[in-house]
C-alpha cells in the first residue's frame, strides 16, 4: 500500500489558517446532527472534552472509559498547571511567544501550523474552564493568578494548587455528565476497546470488552475518536496509571493507521527513585522543586557516607557545573540525562545507586524553613510519607522516570489519522509537542483538541462524506469480534508458568536499559533482538488465571502486555532509525563535542510515520517533511 | 396550593428535609425542657408557690391546644427519627466484619436511637404519674405532694437518674447536631456551639436529676 | 533484610449478590517501603502461580488522586493513615506477624462487583443530576469578567478536592453519601459561575442521592475523618443550608 502523508495544512498566513479552515469546512445542519453517531474512546481531558462538546453540538455520542467512572482518567494526576497566552502578568507573552516556545521546546519536530493553532485556542480554554467553575488560583483582587513553570521566561501557567489536572478533568467530566443527563452522550464505563472496525476503508465502530462480564460488545458509528492517552507503560515503571495502555492505538495501527515518532518519550527528572522490584509505579514530584533545590552527587564514586557527612568541597553540583546559565532549571530532557550520566559514573546515591540528591539545605538557610514549607510543604510531606526519609534533615533523592509520550498515531491538521473517520486526540496522537513537551502543555493540548478542534473538524468530515447506515451486527463487526476473541483465547490457553506482570517487568527493564534516556545503535539492535524473544516467551509461557466471561483483571493486564511487547519493538525501531538526538530522544552517536544533544536537521527534519505491514513483517516507514517558515530551527543551548 | 403541598412533601421526604424536621422539633423540645425546668425550680420555693404555678398552668384555657401542639412536636420528632433510622439500616444491608470508628463518632451520636427510646419510655411513665393519674387533684398537698411522695421510692429515683442521664447523652449530640443540620457551621462559631450544646445537655441532666435526688435526701419537701 | 510475614483476611465474593466470606492468606517478604496495594500485588502473583483466583481490587493511578482504590482495612476506610487513599498507604505501619482484615466499601448504593471491587456508578448519576455549570464550549465570557475573591476561590478548591472515592459512604454508619454531594454543591455555590443553577443543583443532586439508596446524614463526622482529601463536614452544613434555601425558593 502506498500512502502519501497529506497533513492538509490550510493555505494562507499562519495566524489566519485556523479561522480560514473553519470557514472552509463543511457544516452539519443542527437538525441533522442527531442522525450521526460518534464514538469517543477515553475520558481524559481530550476524550471527556470532545465527547461533551460534540454532545453540546447535538451529535449522538458514545463515550467509553476503562475505569469505573469517566472522572478517573489519568489526566487527573497532572499537577503543575495549564499554559495560555493571556499575558495577564503583562510580561510580553503572546500567542506568537507561546507558539515559538512550544515549537522550540519540542526541538523543532512539530508542525508549525498545529502548534500555532494550539497557542491560538489556549486562551479560550481558560475562559471555558473558568466558566465551568474550575477553581483556578486567584490573586487577592479576585483575578486569575499565574506562575512561571518549566523554565519559561514568562508567567503563563494557570493552576489549581497542585491539582490542576484533576480540576480541569472534573470540569470536563461535569460537562460530560451534563450531556449524559440530557441523553446526548451515552457513557459506557468499565469497557476496554479491543478492536477497531473498518468498513470500506472507513472507521465505523469498535469492539470492546465489558470488563465486568467479559462479553465482547460491538458499537457502530459514523466516526471514531481515540483519546486513549500515551504508551509510557511499555517501560513498565512510569508515572502513568496502571490502566494506561497502548492497546487502543495499537489496534488502530494494525488496522492501518500510521504510528508517528514512537521513539519520542519524555523522561521526567524529579521522580521518587525505585526502591524495590515489587514496585508498581513511580511517583512524580512537581519539577517546581528545582526552583529552590540544588541537585548534587558525591564527587567520589561509591561514596557511601550519609549526605550530611559529605563536606561541601566533596559534592558535585553537576547541573550548576555543566549549565551555569540555567543551573538546576535546565529542561526536563537535559536534567534527566545529566542524572543518568553521574549515576553511570558510579556517583549515584541511595541503596540502589540510582538516584541523586535534591537538597534544600541552602534554600532553608537562605529563606527560612517556613518559606520553603509554604512553597513545597505538600511535596516534602509526600516524599517523607513514601520514603520514610525526612527532607528537612537529609536531602531528597530523585531519579528520572518515563512520564509522557510525544509520539502517537499520525494525524493531519484535522486530527484525522490515515484511516478516514478515525480521529486521534490528546496524548494518543503524535501531537504538537515535537520531540519534547514543555511543562503545563499537555493539559492545554488535550483540551484544545477536545473543546475546540475536533468539534469543527469532525463536523467537516461528517458533512463531506456520505455514509450509509450501519448496524453493529454487520459482518465486519462479527469478524472484528472474532479477531479479539481469538487473541483472548490465545492468552488464556497458554497456561504457562509466568505471570504477565513478571514479563512486563522484564520488558520494562530491557526498554529502560536499551531504549531509555540514552540510546545507541548497539543497544537498540540488541533490544530489537530481545523483544521478539520475550514476546515469544510471553505467548508460550504466560499464565492467565480464570476465564474470559468474568471480571478478570489478570486477563486485562496480559492483553495490554501483549500489545506492549509489539509496541516496544516499534519504539526501538524508530529510535534506531532516527540517528540524531532531539528532545527526549538522545542518541549517543549524535552529540556536540561537549556531550550535548545534536540535531541533524538535514536528514531528520521529518515526522517518522510507521505503517503496519502485517504479521512478522517489518513496518514501512513514511516521512512527512517538516517546514519551518516562521520559527527557524536553532541549536538549543543552556550553558 | 397543590404546588405548595408538593414542595412540602418533597422537602419532608428528602433526606435533608427529614433531618431538619428532626432537628427543628428537637430544638423546640429543648425549649420545652428549659421551660419545664424553670417551673421545676419553683419546687425549691416550697409547696405554696409550686402548687400555685401548677394551678396557673392547668387553669389556662389554651392548655389543651398547647398540649396537643407539644404532642405533635414529640410525635414528629419521634416519627421522623424512626424513619431516618430505618432508612439508615437499609442503606447498609451487609455489615462490616471488622468495624472501627474513625474518630468522628461520640457516645451521644452513636446511641441517639437508644437514648431517644429511653427518654420516650421515661416520658410515658412521667406523664402517667404526674399528669394522667389525676392524683394531683386528690392529694392534700397538690402536685407538690405527688412529687414528694413519688421520690420517696429509691427505685423511682434511680430510674429518673438513669433516664435523665440518657437524655443528657441524647442532647450532647442532638443540640450541636441540630445546628449543623441547619447549616450553622463556621470555624469560629462551631466550637462555641458544641460547647454550649454539651453545657445545655449537662445542665438539663443535672438540674432535672437533682430534684428526685434532693427530694430523696429530704432537701425538698 | 528479610521482610514481614503477614496474615490477610480478605473478603472473597464471586459476583454481585453471591455469598461472600473472609478468607485467610499468608504473604511473606513484605518490605516496609511497599505500598499497601503492592503488598496485594505480591499476594496476587503468588495466587496466580498456585492456580488460584487472584483477589480483585480497584486501583489505577496509585498516587492518591484518581479515587479508584477502595478498601476497608481493619474496619477503617482507606486504612489507618489519615488523609491518604488505600494506594498511598505504606506497609511501614505494620509489624511482622500482623493480621490485616480487608473488606470492600459496603453500602446498598455500592453493590459488590467482585471481591473488593464495588460499583460506584451511583456517584456518576448524582453528578448527572446537576454537578456542573451549564456552559457550552465556545460560549464562555473572558475569564476575567467575573472576579472571585481569593478566599472564596480557595474555599471552593477545598471542596473541589474531592476525588469521588466513596470512603465517606464506606465510613458513614448510615452509608450516606452526603459528604460527596456536599463537596460539589459547595464548590459551585461558592463561585459566581455556579450561581444561576445553585438552587436547582442542590435539589436535584440530593434527590438523586436519596434515590440511589444512600442513608441519611446524622452528623456523626466519620466521613471527614477518613476523607483522603480532608473535605470537612462544614461542607455538609453548607449543603443543608443550600437545600433549605432552595426548598424555600423553589
Amino acid at each position: 500500500m502506498s500512502i502519501t502523508l497529506d497533513a492538509k495544512i490550510p493555505s494562507g498566513p499562519i495566524e489566519k489558517k485556523w479561522d480560514k479552515h473553519r470557514f472552509d469546512l463543511k457544516l452539519v445542519n443542527p437538525a441533522n446532527r442527531r442522525k450521526y453517531d460518534v464514538i469517543v474512546v477515553g475520558t481524559g481531558l481530550a476524550g471527556a472534552s470532545a465527547a461533551a462538546s460534540l454532545g453540546e453540538l447535538g451529535y449522538n455520542v458514545l463515550s467509553f472509559c476503562i475505569q469505573d467512572s469517566p472522572r478517573r482518567a489519568h489526566s487527573i494526576a497532572a499537577q503543575g498547571g495549564i499554559n495560555a497566552a493571556k499575558n495577564y502578568p503583562n510580561d510580553s507573552d503572546s500567542v506568537w511567544r507561546l507558539f515559538y516556545d512550544t515549537l522550540k521546546g519540542g526541538d523543532y519536530r512539530a508542525r508549525e501550523a498545529n502548534v500555532y493553532r494550539l497557542a491560538q485556542v489556549s486562551n479560550a480554554i481558560i475562559d471555558h474552564c473558568t466558566a465551568q467553575g474550575v477553581p483556578f488560583g486567584r490573586e487577592y483582587g479576585g483575578l486569575l493568578a499565574n506562575r512561571s513553570f518549566g523554565g519559561a521566561q514568562v508567567s503563563r501557567t494557570f493552576y489549581c494548587r497542585g491539582q490542576t489536572g484533576q480540576q480541569l478533568l472534573l470540569g470536563a467530566y461535569g460537562s460530560l455528565m451534563r450531556q449524559a443527563c440530557s441523553g446526548r452522550v451515552k457513557v459506557f464505563a468499565r469497557r476496554e476497546m479491543v478492536e477497531l472496525v473498518v468498513v470500506k476503508g472507513r472507521a465505523r465502530g469498535i469492539v470492546c470488552r465489558n470488563l465486568v462480564t467479559g462479553k465482547l460488545e460491538s458499537y457502530a458509528a459514523h466516526a471514531v475518536c481515540l483519546a486513549t492517552g500515551g504508551y509510557g507503560n511499555a517501560f513498565f515503571l512510569s508515572t502513568n496509571a496502571n490502566s494506561c495502555n497502548a492497546s487502543a492505538i495499537w489496534r488502530a495501527y494494525k488496522k492501518g493507521a500510521l504510528f508517528a515518532n514512537p521513539c519520542f518519550t519524555q523522561i521526567h527528572p524529579t521522580c521518587i527513585p525505585v526502591s524495590g522490584t515489587y514496585q508498581s509505579k513511580l511517583t512524580l514530584m512537581s519539577e517546581s522543586l528545582r526552583n529552590d533545590g540544588r541537585v548534587w552527587v558525591p564527587k567520589k564514586a561509591g561514596d557511601k557516607r550519609s549526605p550530611d557527612q559529605i563536606p561541601e568541597e566533596e559534592r558535585d553540583y553537576y547541573l550548576e557545573r555543566r549549565y551555569p546559565a540555567f543551573g538546576n532549571l535546565v529542561p526536563r530532557d537535559v536534567a534527566s540525562r545529566a542524572s543518568k550520566a553521574v549515576c553511570d559514573a558510579g556517583q549515584g546515591v541511595g541503596p540502589t545507586g540510582l538516584s541523586v540528591y535534591l537538597d534544600f539545605r541552602d534554600a532553608i538557610a537562605r529563606d527560612g524553613l517556613d518559606s520553603i514549607r509554604a512553597k513545597y510543604g505538600n511535596l516534602i510531606d509526600m516524599y517523607h510519607h513514601i520514603t520514610d526519609e525526612d527532607p528537612h534533615k537529609l536531602p531528597m533523592r530523585i531519579f528520572p522516570a518515563v512520564h509522557y509520550t510525544m509520539g502517537g498515531l499520525w494525524v493531519d491538521y484535522n486530527l484525522m489519522t490515515t484511516i478516514p473517520g478515525l480521529f486521534c486526540l490528546g496524548e494518543a496522537n503524535f501531537s504538537d509537542h515535537g520531540a519534547n513537551r514543555l511543562g503545563a502543555s499537555a493539559l492545554m493540548q488535550g483540551l484544545a483538541d477536545g473543546y475546540f478542534v475536533i468539534p469543527a473538524t469532525l463536523s467537516g468530515y461528517l458533512a463531506s462524506e456520505k455514509q450509509e447506515a450501519l448496524k453493529a451486527d454487520a459482518p465486519e463487526f462479527k469478524e472484528a469480534e472474532a479477531q479479539a476473541d481469538a487473541r483472548i483465547r490465545k492468552l488464556l490457553s497458554a497456561e504457562g508458568k509466568r505471570t504477565a506482570v513478571e514479563l512486563h517487568r522484564e520488558l520494562g527493564k530491557l526498554m529502560w536499559e536499551d531504549c531509555g534516556m540514552w540510546r545507541n545503535e548497539s543497544g537498540l539492535k540488541r533490544a530489537l533482538e530481545r523483544i521478539p524473544e520475550l514476546r515469544e516467551e510471553f505467548h508460550k509461557n504466560v499464565r492467565v488465571p480464570g476465564k474470559n466471561e468474568e471480571f478478570n483483571q489478570s486477563l486485562e493486564r496480559s492483553g495490554r502486555v501483549a500489545d506492549y511487547l509489539e509496541c516496544a519493538e516499534l519504539i526501538v525501531r524508530d529510535a534506531l532509525e532516527r540517528r540524531e538526538s532531539c528532545g527526549g530522544h538522545f542518541r549517543e552517536e549524535s552529540r556536540t563535542p561537549d556531550g550535548e544533544a545534536l540535531r541533524d536537521d538535514e536528514k531528520f527534519c521529518h515526522v517518522a510515520a510507521w505503517e503496519y505491514a502485517g504479521e512478522g513483517k517489518a513496518p514501512e516507514l513514511h516521512k512527512e517533511p517538516l517546514a519551518f517558515e516562521h520559527c527557524k530551527p536553532s541549536q538549543r543551548s543552556y550553558k | 396550593m397543590i404546588a405548595l403541598m408538593n414542595a412540602l412533601i418533597r422537602y419532608a421526604t428528602s433526606s435533608i428535609g427529614k433531618k431538619q424536621i428532626v432537628g427543628l422539633t428537637g430544638l423546640m423540645l429543648c425549649g420545652f425542657l428549659a421551660g419545664h425546668l424553670a417551673g421545676n425550680f419553683l419546687l425549691y420555693k416550697g409547696e405554696g408557690v409550686f402548687n400555685a404555678y401548677a394551678q396557673f398552668l392547668t387553669s389556662n384555657p389554651l392548655l389543651p391546644y398547647i398540649e396537643l401542639a407539644l404532642l405533635g412536636v414529640f410525635m414528629t420528632h419521634i416519627g421522623f427519627a424512626l424513619w431516618v433510622t430505618w432508612e439508615d439500616l437499609l442503606a447498609r444491608p451487609e455489615r462490616y466484619a471488622v468495624r472501627r470508628n474513625a474518630g468522628g463518632r461520640t457516645i451521644g451520636s452513636s446511641t441517639m436511637i437508644y437514648t431517644g427510646a429511653l427518654t420516650l419510655a421515661f416520658l410515658l411513665f412521667h406523664v402517667t404519674v404526674f399528669k394522667l393519674s389525676g392524683e394531683a387533684e386528690q392529694h392534700v398537698r397538690g402536685l407538690f405532694g405527688v412529687v414528694i411522695d413519688c421520690f420517696k421510692s429509691g427505685a423511682w429515683v434511680a430510674f429518673y437518674a438513669a433516664a435523665l442521664l440518657g437524655l443528657g447523652v441524647h442532647l450532647s449530640h442532638g443540640v450541636q447536631s441540630a445546628f449543623q443540620t441547619f447549616g450553622v457551621n463556621h470555624e469560629k462559631l462551631t466550637p462555641g456551639i458544641k460547647a454550649a450544646g454539651l453545657l445545655f445537655a449537662a445542665a438539663m441532666a443535672v438540674c432535672f436529676g437533682m430534684i428526685p435526688v434532693l427530694t430523696k435526701m429530704g432537701r425538698i419537701g | 533484610m528479610s521482610g514481614m510475614k503477614l496474615t490477610l483476611k480478605i473478603w472473597r465474593q464471586k459476583g454481585p449478590g453471591a455469598p461472600g466470606e473472609l478468607r485467610s492468606y499468608g504473604v511473606q517478604d513484605i518490605s516496609p517501603d511497599m505500598s499497601f496495594l503492592e503488598m496485594l500485588d505480591v499476594l496476587n502473583e503468588q495466587l496466580i502461580k498456585l492456580g488460584e483466583d487472584p483477589v480483585a481490587f480497584d486501583h489505577d493511578c496509585r498516587e492518591g488522586i484518581c479515587g479508584m482504590c477502595s478498601l476497608v482495612i481493619d474496619g477503617r476506610a482507606h486504612g489507618k493513615d489519615s488523609g491518604k487513599t488505600s494506594c498511598d498507604m505504606r506497609m511501614r505501619g505494620y509489624q511482622d506477624g500482623d493480621t490485616i482484615a480487608i473488606e470492600p466499601f459496603r453500602a446498598k448504593g455500592f453493590p459488590v462487583v467482585k471481591d473488593l471491587v464495588v460499583d460506584r456508578s451511583a456517584f456518576d448519576r448524582i453528578m448527572q443530576a446537576g454537578g456542573y455549570v451549564s456552559v457550552n464550549a465556545g460560549s464562555a465570557p473572558e475569564a476575567h469578567s467575573l472576579p472571585v475573591p481569593y478566599e472564596k476561590a480557595e474555599a471552593a478548591m477545598d471542596h473541589a478536592a474531592c476525588i469521588g472515592c466513596g470512603a465517606c459512604v464506606a465510613a458513614c454508619p448510615n452509608a450516606s453519601a452526603m459528604l460527596f454531594v456536599s463537596a460539589k454543591v459547595s464548590q459551585l455555590a461558592l463561585l459566581p459561575q455556579g450561581g444561576p443553577e445553585r438552587a436547582r443543583r442542590a435539589l436535584s443532586m440530593l434527590e438523586q442521592h436519596d434515590k440511589e439508596g444512600f442513608g441519611n446524614c446524622t452528623n456523626e463526622g466519620e466521613c471527614e475523618k477518613v476523607c483522603p482529601k480532608s473535605v470537612k463536614i462544614s461542607s455538609i452544613a453548607r449543603l443543608n443550608r443550600e437545600f433549605l434555601r432552595a426548598s424555600v425558593l423553589y
